[in-house]
């Protein structure tokens, strides 16, 4: 538009020559400024501030992940809205917390059901291994319960200015351009129980998903699929007398009867158990794989009744694209689940906080607009801090989880106190902390130890069936 | 998604999870002649599943002098009903019965209190390793197909590095042995011999040679890797799959130019 109109002021002045090179310069000089912009790593201080109000940002989904994000906008001084479907949800969820998400995120000590400081570890023959015996007395593993632990750290959000909607997430219209507004459309529960809610729009400058692993956030932009594991978990109520035995411990079974790529779990629960299995490439047969769960810890549980059952998808690797423009997404939705221990809720609510801490510096506060830059801060620090986590996990899998001569391995090798001490450590602290060389090569001489004579038994089997 | 999860709840889910103590009675007066189970309980399932859902019932009955053989037998038959029910209704019935009868355990009179009695591998005043491998083999094959219930009251403690390193080198290298140090000789050899043509360094000079000690390690190693030319295959196969997750985390980051010229 610029440029017309320039050409016709240079025709009046009848400058031809003089004029037309200061057209160039100028359409020059209109394309140039955004391209430089892009290459310049300074984002916030060239964006837009903004007047007579503070950044408005969307967090959709109240689990941890929204929690966290939501209450780090909101101290941040971000006008921040929750957006949350069911506020009393009990997602089926295993609930295990590292020691270090406590202190991280200030957790109350009553929200934890059990502190559980022995694992058993049992093998396809049968072979149990306690570990847990390096823990330190005040060392543990926090069990939840989701609907506590959620309903708390979403109380947190509100307490600390942010505005908390029961509503169902629909869709938003994307603006064209870097500083207008999304449109969230939800249904609005406010008040009312029960029923469709009413249809209302909402005015954001930029959105989190937080909404799990069938995110709406993640539709909206294109984020593109993930490959996930189907987990399946029966909630059973157990005689008190076998209930005194899972007081501080939880059992994991591994074996190609139990998962053909995952474990078998017994997690204690507030005043029962949850018995549950997952799979990746068998997805069909979780039902059997539950059976044989059931059955291997069939002694410990018997006389059980089951109070729920219940399954939910588990993502198994980060979305193909987990930012676009002004939207990001954190947690499940993002696909932040490590593999080998399934473990997810501390990984979505550190991804949620530091999602909302990269807004909260790039917007300056809330006074200044954000753009894709700030956030993409928030996915290289991500990938920088925890990329080392999920990839030794990832090996851990593809190694042990392989097959029944792998997994005997595998229990072989946890019966080690060194590799004990060393997966607490990183477990509930979060830290890969240096070994030390020595007991490193005799581990990994071990193991491979391990590793040839449990395959050197499966060939001899092979052949008994021949 | 949602609605083949909920499929897998059914809303009145009956306990089903009985006490079958019972059961464990008969296994120990049969100890005795339950030492021949493994193989013979794989003969009948096989034979039962040829025959089909159909006539397997007969068959049970017609093994009911072998009472055993009919308890092992059973759960087979209860799964496939209870596979079938389970998308109609996950019917607990079915779960209850199957849940009650398996309690099966393996036995054998060499296998005491939860580890093979060494005391009975004893040949010629020693222990016979290459029998306790072979029974070992046969517990687990024998698991694999009837996994059995983990308990607090008899673990198990028998642990394979019991079995001294040489017991295992004689039983699975030996026999490849001859062929593997052949193969590196020559292939040592022939190295050896195109170092020495190539630079005219001499065979003694070479092993103070920094290179060729990293020539002779990647021969070594090579020769043990690749024993057969499907091993090259499966090496190939492992490298992708060590670099499929590098990939997955990655796809962010590819997409950063055209996301952000969109922007």
């Amino acid at each position: 538009m610029a440029s017309i109109a320039l050409k016709s002021f240079v025709g009046l002045r009848q400058q031809v020559s003089t004029e037309k090179s200061h057209y160039f310069f100028t359409s020059q000089s209109q394309t140039k400024p955004p391209r430089k912009l892009k290459l310049q790593v300074l984002a916030s201080k060239s964006s837009p501030r903004l007047t007579n109000r503070n950044l408005r940002v969307a967090v959709i989904g109240g689990g941890p992940a929204g929690g966290a994000a939501a209450e780090t906008l909101a101290k941040g001084g971000i006008e921040t809205y929750l957006i949350e479907r069911k506020m009393d949800n009990c997602k089926p969820c295993g609930g295990a917390i590292p020691l270090c998400m406590v202190g991280e995120f200030d957790l109350p000590l009553d929200i934890i059901d059990r502190r559980v400081t022995k694992m058993k570890m049992i093998s396809p023959s049968n072979v149990a291994v306690d570990i847990g015996q390096t823990l330190k007395p005040h060392e543990y593993i926090g069990m939840v319960r989701r609907e506590v632990l959620d309903a708390y750290l979403r109380e947190r959000a509100k307490d600390n200015g942010a505005e908390v909607i029961n509503g169902l997430f629909l869709k938003m219209d994307v603006p064209k351009d870097g500083v207008s507004p999304y449109v969230l459309h939800y249904n609005g529960f406010d008040g009312k129980v029960g029923g469709v809610g009413e249809k209302r729009t909402l005015e954001v400058d930029a959105v989190i998903g937080a909404d799990g692993a069938n995110s709406r956030v993640a539709k909206a932009i294109d984020a593109g699929d993930y490959d996930y594991a189907i987990a399946f978990q029966e909630r059973i109520k157990i005689p008190d007398d076998k209930m005194a035995y899972y007081e501080d411990l939880a059992e994991m079974y591994v074996g190609d009867d139990v998962s053909p790529d995952f474990y078998g779990w017994v997690f204690p629960k507030c005043d029962h158990v949850a018995v549950g299995t997952g799979t990746v490439t068998h997805k069909g047969d979780i039902k059997k794989f539950q059976l044989a769960t059931r059955k291997r810890a069939k002694d410990k549980i018997l006389g059980g009744k089951i109070i729920r059952v219940e399954a939910h998808p588990i993502p198994e690797h980060p979305r193909p694209r987990r930012l676009l423009g002004r939207v990001a997404l954190v947690g499940d939705a993002a696909g932040y689940v490590t593999k080998c221990s399934g473990e997810g809720i501390y990984f979505a609510a550190k991804s949620g906080r530091m999602c909302a801490e990269a807004i909260v510096e790039g917007s300056e506060n809330g006074k200044r607009m954000v753009d894709e830059r700030d956030l993409r801060k928030y996915l290289e620090k991500w990938d920088k801090t925890y990329w080392p986590t999920y990839k030794v996990l990832d090996v851990l899998q593809k190694v042990f989880y392989r097959s029944n001569p792998a997994r005997e391995a595998f229990v072989e090798m946890c019966a080690d106190e060194y590799v004990q001490k060393m997966t607490f450590d990183s477990y509930l602290y979060k830290t890969v902390a240096p070994g030390n060389p020595l007991q490193d090569l005799k581990l990994a001489v071990n193991t491979i130890g391990s590793l040839v004579r449990a395959n050197a038994l499966k060939k001899e089997m092979d052949k008994l069936s021949v | 998604m949602s609605i083949s999860l909920a499929l897998f709840s059914p809303p009145t889910q009956p306990p089903l999870l009985f006490p079958s103590s019972p059961s464990t009675k008969p296994h120990l007066t049969l100890k005795p002649h339950l030492s021949l189970r493994p193989s013979k309980f794989l003969t009948t399932t096989k034979a039962s599943a040829e025959n089909g859902a159909g006539t397997s019932p007969t068959a049970a009955t017609a093994l009911e002098i072998q009472p055993d053989q009919k308890v092992a037998e059973t759960p087979q038959q209860v799964v496939k009903k209870d596979e079938s029910s389970v998308g109609v209704n996950g019917s607990a019935g079915a779960v209850e019965t199957e849940e009650d009868k398996v309690l099966s355990q393996f036995v054998d009179p060499k296998w005491v209190v939860g580890t093979w009695d060494l005391s009975q591998f004893q040949k010629d005043g020693s222990t016979d390793w290459d029998a306790v491998i072979d029974a070992e083999a046969r517990r687990r094959k024998w698991l694999e197909g009837n996994p059995e219930t983990s308990s607090n009251d008899a673990p198990i403690v028998f642990d394979t590095s019991i079995i001294p390193w040489w017991a295992w080198i004689k039983r699975f290298h030996l026999p490849e042995a001859e062929l593997l140090n052949g193969r590196a000789a020559m292939i040592g050899f022939f190295m050896a011999y195109l170092v020495d043509s190539l630079t005219g360094v001499g065979l003694v000079d070479q092993m103070g040679n920094f290179f060729c000690k990293t020539l002779l390690f990647v021969a070594v190693v090579g020769v043990l890797l690749i024993r057969k030319n499907e091993d090259l295959e499966n090496l190939k196969k492992l490298l992708d799959e060590t670099t499929f997750y590098d990939k997955q985390w990655q796809a962010t980051w590819q997409d950063e130019k055209p996301g952000s010229s969109k922007n």
